[in-house]
């Protein structure tokens, strides 16, 4: 195995050090490329409560290209489709090396808070979104309670 | 005391007060004689305030019998200087009162302690690329918008941000290429996307930060390992309840949703199909039964990186939205 950057070595032990509210973010045992990664759904989104797996990936020109992250557990949102895979700038196009795991991991974070169901990437979700709101935020909660929940 | 007055040292300081005007503070006795000087020392920068990260205020107490006897130096209020740094200005500054005896030494103080300080005026902050300090020795690079990176961590940044440009251009169907010519590459600032102009010779010959080659290995902590096994329990928990996305299965579901949409011929141009594409796991998460999906090296090359890029997926999504995307947190510092 190559040596793992130093940057890669800094973020983990800083987010150890100091966690970030809500989320976790633990490296596999056997790639330390490879991070294991809890974020708690927002207060007062319909997400709330829930405990929802993500993984995250450092590709190998990492800072200098994003992280690679999808939801493993289930989520009803309008930017996050069937396969967990999330819409979001700053994981494309506007990636920046001054980024770090955790203002990546609060920024999944943030569109919890704030579904943008005009920019979708689950296009049956995000229709209900715009057509039918509260019955949306019904379903997101739905499955959070199905799917997300520790108990 | 009167009778102790030295005119060497009255002139000493007459000279230092018409040097350095305000810039330097004299104490004296109760009959107007000098018995102390300081002043703050700053690299010199040109006068660039902007570009002064250290500084040091440099006290001379001027001991009875001096210039014959060595004075007493202070080094107070030092800034952005670590300790080593100072103790060697310290020792630097006393062999230089040895030698001097019998002469006047102040100005040669300010000036040696100036020349450190010069040689050791860097940044406190981090480096956004690498996340390490900038240590001396190290090359480093302000850009335009003050922001400051080891010049080795810079240059990566844009020769990365090039290639991904010309990567974009070469997606371009050649009609549209043609439209914009020749238009450059703008690099920007990585923490707040400034415009930024860099002289690429300059940054590519810089050697790597120095702090990051003397980097500390991780290893995992007890803490740590108790956390993976929380999560390996929620991610079993979930997987019980059916909350966890199984990719091969979804993929079978969107070939049925493509038939029926179809036939119910939904209003939808793109289809399901494009929108969700069967393509490969972006993870191979369905694999290995311990309940951690960890995908073996081998499989995130080809999911991820060819996958990333070959999916339709994300090409249509951005198509028909104009590439508009979230607005995430910005990289504000």
């Amino acid at each position: 195995m190559t040596a793992l950057p130093r940057r890669i070595i800094k973020e983990t032990q800083r987010l150890m050090q100091e966690p970030v509210p809500g989320i976790s973010a633990v490296p596999d045992d056997s790639n330390a490329r490879y991070f294991h990664v809890i974020v708690t759904g927002p207060e007062d989104s319909p997400f709330e409560g829930g405990l929802f797996k993500l993984e995250l990936f450092l590709p190998e020109d990492y800072p200098m290209s994003a992280p690679k992250v999808r939801f493993i557990t289930k989520i009803y949102h309008p930017n996050i489709d069937r396969l967990g895979r999330i819409c979001l700038d700053i994981l494309k196009d506007k990636w920046s090396p001054a980024l770090q795991i955790r203002t990546v991991l609060l920024s999944i974070q943030a569109l919890l808070s704030a579904p943008n169901p005009d920019d979708p990437l689950a296009n049956d979700v995000a229709e209900l979104w715009k057509v039918n709101e509260a019955e949306a935020i019904r379903n997101a909660k739905e499955w959070t309670r199905r799917y997300a929940m520790d108990n | 005391m009167s009778n102790d007055v030295d005119e060497r040292v009255v002139d000493e300081v007459e000279a230092l007060k018409a040097i350095l005007m305000d810039e330097l503070i004299v104490r004296t006795n109760e009959s107007g004689y000098p018995v102390a000087v300081e002043t703050v020392v700053f690299p010199s920068t040109a006068d660039d305030a902007l570009q002064q990260y250290v500084c040091l205020t440099l006290v001379v107490e001027l001991t009875p019998g001096y210039p014959d006897v060595a004075p007493d130096i202070l080094l107070r209020n030092p800034r952005g200087l670590d300790d080593s740094v100072l103790g060697r200005i310290d020792r630097e500054v006393k062999e230089k009162c040895e030698s001097y005896r019998g002469q006047a030494v102040i100005y040669e103080l300010i000036e040696l302690v100036k020349e450190y300080l010069t040689a050791s005026n860097l940044p406190s902050c981090q480096c956004a690329i690498c996340l390490y300090g900038f240590r001396e020795g190290d090359h480093f690079t302000k850009t335009e918008c003050y922001h400051y990176f080891h010049s080795h961590c810079l240059a990566c940044h844009v020769t990365s941000s090039e290639k991904s440009y010309q990567e974009e251009l070469d997606k371009l169907p050649a009609w549209q290429r043609n439209q914009h010519p020749q238009s450059p590459c703008q690099v920007l600032c990585p923490v707040c996307r400034e415009p930024i102009q860099c002289d690429m010779n300059m940054l590519s010959s810089a050697a790597p930060p120095l702090d990051v080659e003397n980097a500390r290995q991780f290893e995992l902590s007890d803490e740590l390992r108790s956390l993976q096994r929380q999560m390996a329990a929620l991610f079993s928990h979930q997987k019980r309840r059916g909350g966890i996305i199984d990719p091969e299965a979804e993929d079978s579901k969107l070939l049925l949703v493509t038939d029926t949409t179809e036939q119910e011929g939904e209003d939808d141009p793109a289809g399901p199909s494009v929108l969700f594409p069967p393509a490969a796991p972006l993870f191979n998460s369905t694999s290995g039964s311990t309940g951690s999906s960890v995908p073996n090296r081998g499989d995130w090359r080809r999911g991820g990186r060819g996958g990333y890029r070959g999916r339709g997926n994300s090409g249509s999504h951005h198509n028909r939205h104009g590439r508009r995307h979230h607005q995430a947190a910005a990289t504000s510092r």
